[in-house]
């Protein structure tokens, strides 16, 4: 399995290689596509270096990643602290379920950027509504993969845990919730690609740093070449987070990725 | 045949008035769903397990003989009747009664120790006595080189072994196995026949034992009660002999003896009656 995975991440980063090369033959001087519409990939590169030493609109471009980690993660984190309880809590006690879901079904087919004018009224431009947009985007996966995960462990085990002399409280702790994080795992990667991809929408909204704001200008200013420098650290930062979260489940239920291994 | 009243044979009933059997249900009938609506899944069954008694319930499959298990562990109620302990109600499930499931229900996520002190962290045990207790349930089941391994890392036969260690952990008054080898290759399952059976006899342990195989009654059974096709009735209770040397050998010499050819075939007769009726 070793040699089939090296061959996996091989072939991946050779499609990515030939994309770079298919772009930087078709953007060369006098090729066919203009540089103002898309730049070339070492005026790319040379932009993103500039970006990151000197400041542009207001910070160099760590402190813009700065900025937009600081919005994803925290709204990410709040809506994992209200999804995660509140979606085991519905599971596991019907009578809840029954009075939360409605609310919650009616919320959930809104685009969280349809709350942008009311987080603005009510929180005003800073921080705050950035990230209550990007909580409304993360708490849906948190909750409903949450609720899921419950449902998802075995009846069986419950019965047995029951036969072994643990109570309600207990059943919930040990087992449920334990077997259900391989489940949780998977939700915290949608929810972070949810809060992720919402990021931008919600830089929109009068943001002073972070890389939906420097997507913004970029493009108002027809600066495609910092439009595109954003738009990869976008998605760089969207797959290390992703992978870090990966790495979590090894740490956290390393019981669920034995047969992944054995493969 | 027709000796579907639910009470056991004259001789079979505790000789004197003497202590009341260990684990007695009595009367049970269980329907899902509405009664007269939804399934009617046992009817009247009565059974007594007596201290340090192997009753095997055999039937058909479908016959609801595993919901006399989950009604005897406490994980569902009766619609009638009702499960006693010593003579009194049995109340909620608990270690005093040790379940085996026939899909060994083990915890994921737990390693195999961590499944086997399961019961007894729920239970306060003192984390010496744990310690004690694991050593001496990995020894017998012969799990001592995987006490760190996951269940998903064992072969059926293992995590079954782990099942009836973190039943047998407790040191249960009453252990109840449902089909516990149906899910095992048949190698694996002669093999753990005959340890459960050479466990029963050291430790006289108080077994009610599920299955659908007339051999596994045969040689485990102190008594094998057969029951009728849905909705399950006791048909008939046979009294094993208990202190016979083919018992206490492996289950293809026993298979081999007249006496063990006779109650199979016997108990096959009766079982076959319910599968081909109508």
């Amino acid at each position: 399995m070793g040699q089939s995975r090296t061959l996996q991440v091989a072939a991946g980063l050779g499609a990515i290689l030939a994309w770079i090369i298919i772009w930087a033959w078709l953007t060369r001087p006098g090729g066919p596509v203009p540089t103002l519409y898309f730049p070339a990939p070492d005026d790319v590169w040379a932009k993103f270096v500039r970006m990151w030493q000197r400041p542009y609109i207001g910070s160099t471009l760590p402190d813009h990643i700065l900025a937009s980690l600081y919005i994803v993660l925290t709204g990410w984190g709040l809506a994992a602290l209200v999804g995660i309880p509140l979606g085991i809590a519905m599971a596991w006690w019907k009578r809840l379920k029954w009075i939360v879901f409605p609310t919650f079904q009616l919320i959930r087919p809104v685009p969280p950027l349809a709350w942008i004018p009311l987080t603005i009224l009510w929180l005003g431009i800073g921080d705050s509504a950035r990230i209550s947009v990007v909580f409304i985007a993360a708490l849906v996966p948190w909750l409903m993969n949450s609720m899921l995960a419950v449902y998802s462990v075995d009846r069986l085990l419950l019965d047995a845990a029951r036969t072994l002399g643990a109570n309600d409280r207990q059943i919930l702790a040990r087992v449920v919730c334990r077997t259900a994080l391989p489940t949780l795992v998977a939700a915290a990667r949608m929810a972070l690609g949810n809060a992720w991809s919402t990021l931008v929408a919600a830089e929109i909204l009068a943001a002073t740093a972070g890389l939906g704001y420097v997507a913004v200008n970029a493009s108002q200013l027809l600066d495609t070449d910092v439009l595109l420098v954003a738009m990869f650290m976008i998605g760089i930062l969207g797959i290390c987070m992703t992978g870090l979260i990966g790495l979590t489940q090894n740490w956290l239920a390393p019981w669920s990725v034995l047969g992944a291994r054995r493969d | 045949m027709e000796q579907s009243a639910g009470k056991m044979a004259p001789g079979t009933t505790n000789p004197a008035q003497e202590a009341p059997a260990k684990l007695e249900l009595r009367n049970i009938s269980k329907w899902f769903g509405p009664v007269g609506e939804g399934v009617h899944a046992v009817d009247d069954c009565s059974i007594e397990v007596k201290n340090g008694e192997f009753i095997v319930v055999v039937g058909p499959s479908g016959c609801g003989k595993s919901t006399l298990m989950t009604v005897g562990a406490g994980l569902e109620a009766p619609t009638h009747g009702e499960v006693l302990v010593d003579g009194r109600p049995a109340g909620p499930p608990g270690p005093t009664r040790s379940v085996v499931f026939q899909k060994f229900a083990l915890f994921p996520s737990e390693t195999v120790e961590q499944n086997i002190k399961f019961g007894l962290q729920m239970t306060g045990v003192s984390a010496a006595e744990q310690e004690t207790r694991l050593a001496e349930q990995l020894k017998i089941m012969g799990l001592e080189l995987f006490r760190k391994s996951y269940p998903s890392e064992l072969s059926g036969g293992m995590q079954q072994r782990v099942a009836i260690a973190r039943a047998l952990v407790m040191q249960p008054e009453i252990l109840l196995m449902d089909e516990p080898f149906g899910a095992l290759d048949a190698q694996t399952r002669t093999i753990l026949q005959e340890e459960v059976q050479r466990l029963h006899r050291e430790k006289h342990y108080t077994v009610l034992f599920i299955t659908h195989s007339v051999e596994e009654a045969v040689y485990l059974g102190d008594r094998v009660v057969v029951m009728t096709k849905r909705p399950g009735r006791i048909k008939k209770v046979i009294d094993l002999p208990r202190d016979v040397v083919w018992k206490t050998g492996d289950i293809e010499l026993a298979a081999e003896h007249p006496e063990f050819i006779e109650f199979r075939r016997e108990i096959w007769g009766l079982v076959r009656e319910e599968i081909v009726s109508i």
